[in-house]
């Protein structure tokens, strides 16, 4: 426990796949040793968080809110979640994790040249992208939290997550829950005051075709598209000779961005002139496929990404996680029974088709 | 003479948009082109006793061979495609699903209709036939493609043989002293039957190959889109296409011409000028002239006998006979060398890229079965396309631009004998009238009394061209009669570029004017997008207007036009498939290119600022012409 670090930042040495910081945070670490662009952050670590809830004294109660929760009634878990989580978002931080932070946070702040440098903080979860739970969508993510109170206060709402009731009730592919002492890190990262961002596919989600790209994306912060609440456009590139295969351009009157106004991230309106737009240019349609191709050599797999673009064009990698669907779901095969070239192209002739159940004659 | 004009109660079906086409019946002759029909042999026009058949069929206008109403001689170019094209799919082969293709002229233009074989029973019969037929032919292609380029070559040196001559005053002492017993007459219709079957030959070696090469790239084509769906034509192509195919031979010899000129430093002497004719004769008086020229003619055959067009009509002259487009190219190329310019084609970096992309794609697939398949189809593909592709240099160019010169050296025959006034009037008899007036013009030398043809052809020669110059006025619509339900016919896709999509927009538009809020669709051809100054080429005549960074717009373009290629950002053309000469050659500049767009020459106009997507297929036009 004393050795292992509180904080623990995305380029040190260690960083890459460290478990102490969790699936999706590790996976960056990675992205960064690989010299991928990844915003600069660190990640309170899994470790500091288990020591928070040993110093708060909810050790024991955590591991038994979740076995409880196992097999209990909906209502019941409800309970048990709402008591949990007000508990660790009011208990303070151990001096020394809160002076970590807050260190780590000002060193940030110097390293990017803003004082209360807008980050954006992001739950990271131990079993989170491990094979078989993807846990997507089960975790918090806060933008543009500013100052250190601000940012100890969403730190505590991330760990707090662990017990929300999607959490407790979810489920990995054989129906177990996870294990009860799940760790969880929390990912702090500048913010990409992005002037378009979304999601994308190193392959198309849609046929399982291992040579696309699918880029979806909107004007503004991509949390949109992450959570569904803004149709993205969506580009087809192909991954071997970046053509734009097909481009879904869709109208789009309001965005996700910082709104000084309220001082946090809210819808706004796009202006008059770019909602019909395409909210990246080829260029950087390109620059996005040749990254995903990047990635997913790198990775080795396909892989699902966040990405954004800067305001001044620049390409970034946000998030990266192993594609879960079609790679579950195992090859299949698209030629039916063997046959030898000529006698393909014989049967071809004779309107056989070529392929099994699509194409052809 | 329509339907209509015949039977006033039945009136033949107009267009109704987004269902069908006007039926041919339907069409009317343009005012001043009364009579037309008496251009063109009975059975390639619309019948009234064969109406029920004509009227039901889809017919599409082949403005890829004939972009221009006919001329009555060569009309014999389409009769023998008729012929041996569907002969192979309906008699020899027979190709499961595929009947012969029709052709019907109608005002001038030609318009085909390819038939399908629907009935499984019967596809299932012709299937048997057809694999111990087919497969043979792939078992022992390469050995198959040998024998053919020997054919091939044999049959154009037949042809460059035959030559004629005008009928002597009389015959020479030694074909008496010979005892032959035949004359100069029977020498000269002789020579005329042979090269009218020398075509015919060619035309049947044309197809001997064709419909397995398409149909094995179709195969490959069709695995490949069901891999990876959206994959693009061009991309398929690149993965197959040779590099060093017959077709860029012309140009890959204009290169050398150049270096060699460089070398020998008669670069001042063909630069000085832009006639050619001036140009060599100042090369030829230079003490290293000689042997420029010796390697020059040496260039010239066969690599000159180069269509500018798709070689099927008289009207596209060869390089060889009009020296410019050639020498244009040439002085293109000099300046190149001289200002230390790398002229020559990155063939080490095309191939890299043709086995990354393969690779790549092959890394893609599912399974090892997969890639078994593609490895399987894709070498099958690549084997043979090479007379895919080099059969358009032997017959389209080589063999096809010769013929025409012979046709004009009888052209010559005619004018000595006082029937015609220019060589290039033969080309308004069709080639059964050749055959009359031949007999004409012997039976006047041997009865040393005028021929009916001395004041028969000359009035009718007259009223022929007037006929053709107002249907010339006149464009043909893109489609006629009924469209099919699909559009399966591997050569209709490949070639023709008429897929369900085209005809979709044909349908929308009315078959009238495809120009939709400034935008046309086409086959993407190659890939890249470009914006410049559109400017419209109807007669290959008019290319050296084409200036640096234009927008090539024409009806289509031929694999010689490729010099001028470099000049210009992107080329649309009207018709045309992903196959189509244009396509290959284009890709093959790096040009991009939207062929197949059915009316560009027609919606677009020289001047206008267009902008060209070879990746979507879509030409747009930006901005008017500025006045």
């Amino acid at each position: 426990m004393t050795t292992t670090p509180h904080v623990l930042w995305i380029d040190d040495p260690e960083a890459p796949g460290n478990r102490l910081l969790g699936g999706k945070f590790g996976s960056l670490a990675d992205m960064h040793a690989a010299r991928f662009e990844v915003p600069p952050g660190f990640g309170i670590t899994t470790g500091a968080y288990r020591r928070f809830l040993d110093a708060a004294g909810l050790t024991r109660r955590a591991e038994e809110a979740r076995s409880q929760a196992a097999n209990a009634e909906l209502s019941e878990i409800r309970e048990i979640s709402a008591g949990l989580t007000a508990e660790i978002e009011s208990a303070p931080l151990p001096p020394e994790l809160e002076t970590a932070v807050c260190e780590a946070y000002a060193e940030l702040g110097t390293r990017s040249g803003q004082v209360d440098v807008p980050v954006a903080v992001r739950s990271s979860g131990e079993s989170e992208d491990l094979a078989g739970a993807s846990f997507a969508g089960q975790y918090d993510t806060f933008l543009w939290i500013r100052g250190v109170e601000e940012l100890l206060r969403h730190v505590r709402r991330c760990w707090a997550g662990m017990f929300g009731e999607a959490v407790l009730t979810y489920r990995t592919e054989d129906e177990k829950p996870p294990p009860s002492d799940l760790g969880i890190c929390v990912g702090v990262q500048q913010m990409v005051a992005a002037r378009s961002a979304g999601v994308m596919f190193t392959l198309d989600p849609v046929s399982g075709d291992r040579s696309k790209v699918v880029v979806e994306g909107c004007w503004g912060l991509g949390e949109g598209v992450v959570s569904g609440g803004i149709t993205p456009s969506r580009y087809r590139v192909d991954k071997v000779t970046f053509e734009v295969l097909d481009r879904d351009i869709v109208e789009q009157e309001s965005k996700f961005a910082f709104d000084p106004g309220c001082g946090e991230v809210a819808l706004v309106e796009v202006a008059d002139e770019l909602r019909s737009q395409p909210c990246v240019t080829d260029e950087q349609l390109h620059a996005l496929a040749e990254l995903a191709k990047r990635i997913e050599r790198h990775r080795g797999a396909p892989q699902d990404i966040e990405w954004a673009v800067g305001e001044h064009g620049e390409v970034r990698v946000l998030q990266v996680r192993p594609e879960t669907v079609w790679s579950r779901r195992g090859t299949e095969q698209l030629v039916g029974d063997r046959k030898s070239p000529v006698d393909r192209v014989l049967a071809r002739f004779a309107g056989q088709r070529v392929v099994r159940g699509s194409g052809g004659a | 003479m329509t339907l209509a004009d015949s039977h006033p109660d039945t009136t033949p079906a107009e267009a109704v948009p987004g269902e069908r086409f006007a039926s041919p019946f339907a069409i009317r002759t343009p005012e001043g082109a009364e009579g037309w029909q008496s251009m063109y042999p009975y059975y390639a026009l619309l019948s009234e006793e064969r109406a029920e058949s004509e009227d039901g069929k889809f017919w599409f206008f082949d403005g890829m061979h004939n972009p221009e109403p006919l001329y009555p001689f060569d009309t014999i170019m389409t009769e023998n495609w008729w012929v041996a094209a569907s002969q192979m799919s309906t008699r020899v082969w027979p190709v499961p699903p595929a009947g012969g293709i029709e052709h019907r002229i109608i005002n001038g233009y030609l318009y085909i209709s390819p038939s399908a074989v629907t009935d499984p029973d019967e596809i299932a019969r012709r299937a048997e036939e057809f694999s111990e037929r087919a497969g043979h032919y792939y078992e022992n292609w390469d050995e198959i493609y040998e024998e053919w380029e020997a054919k091939a070559t044999d049959c154009i040196k037949r042809l460059k043989a035959i030559e004629f001559r005008p009928l002597p005053d009389r015959e020479p002492l030694e074909s008496v002293l010979s005892h032959r017993g035949t004359y100069s007459s029977y020498e000269l219709l002789t020579k005329y039957g042979e090269l009218i079957h020398n075509l015919f030959e060619m035309g049947s070696y044309h197809f001997e190959m064709l419909n397995l090469g398409y149909g094995a790239y179709l195969t490959f084509q069709e695995f490949c889109q069901a891999a990876f769906p959206g994959i693009t034509d061009q991309t398929l192509a690149k993965m197959v296409s040779g590099i060093d195919i017959l077709l860029f031979r012309p140009d890959d010899e204009l290169r050398k011409l150049a270096r060699l000129a460089v070398e020998l430093g008669v670069t001042d002497q063909l630069l000085g000028t832009e006639d050619p004719d001036a140009a060599i004769a100042a090369v030829r008086a230079h003490p290293n002239g000689p042997r420029w020229i010796e390697a020059f003619e040496e260039a010239q055959d066969p690599w000159f006998w180069f269509s500018t067009g798709a070689g099927y009509t008289h009207s596209d002259r060869a390089w060889i006979d009009d020296l410019r487009l050639p020498f244009t190219a040439m002085r293109g190329y000099i300046k190149n060398l001289l200002d230390g310019e790398e002229i020559d084609r990155p063939l080490e970096s095309i191939l890299a890229e043709r086995s990354r992309i393969t690779e790549e794609y092959r890394g893609y697939l599912p399974t090892e079965a997969d890639r078994e398949e593609f490895d399987g189809l894709i070498e099958l593909a690549r084997k043979v396309f090479p007379f895919v592709e080099n059969h358009n240099f032997y017959v389209e160019h080589w063999h096809h631009t010769l013929f025409f010169s012979k046709v004009r050296e009888l052209g010559d025959v005619f004018v000595a004998h006082d029937f015609l006034d220019d060589r290039e009037d033969i080309f308004y008899l069709h080639r059964n009238e050749i055959y009359s007036a031949l007999y004409d013009l012997i039976i006047g030398w041997a009865t040393d009394a005028e021929a009916r043809g001395v004041t028969y052809w000359r009035p009718e020669v007259e009223r022929r061209r007037r006929i053709r110059d107002v249907l010339k006025a006149h464009p043909p619509q893109p489609a006629l009669g009924v469209p099919p339900e699909f559009i399966t016919e591997p050569l209709t896709v490949m070639l023709w570029g008429i897929t369900q999509q085209s005809i979709d927009e044909w349908l929308g538009t009315g078959g009238e004017d495809g120009a939709d809020d400034g935008q046309l669709r086409g086959v993407a051809a190659s890939a890249g997008s470009a914006v410049g100054k559109a400017r419209v080429i109807l007669d290959p005549e008019d290319l050296h207007l084409v200036e640096d960074g234009d927008i090539l717009v024409c009806r289509i373009t031929a694999p010689s036009w490729a010099p001028v290629f470099s000049r210009l950002s992107a080329a649309v053309s009207d018709v045309g498939g992903i196959m189509a000469h244009t396509a290959i050659i284009c890709r093959e500049y790096g040009l991009p290119s939207v062929v197949g767009t059915g009316f560009a020459t027609t919606s677009i106009e020289t001047g206008q600022l267009i902008e060209v997507d070879g990746g979507t297929g879509v030409v747009r036009v930006i901005e008017e012409a500025s006045a």
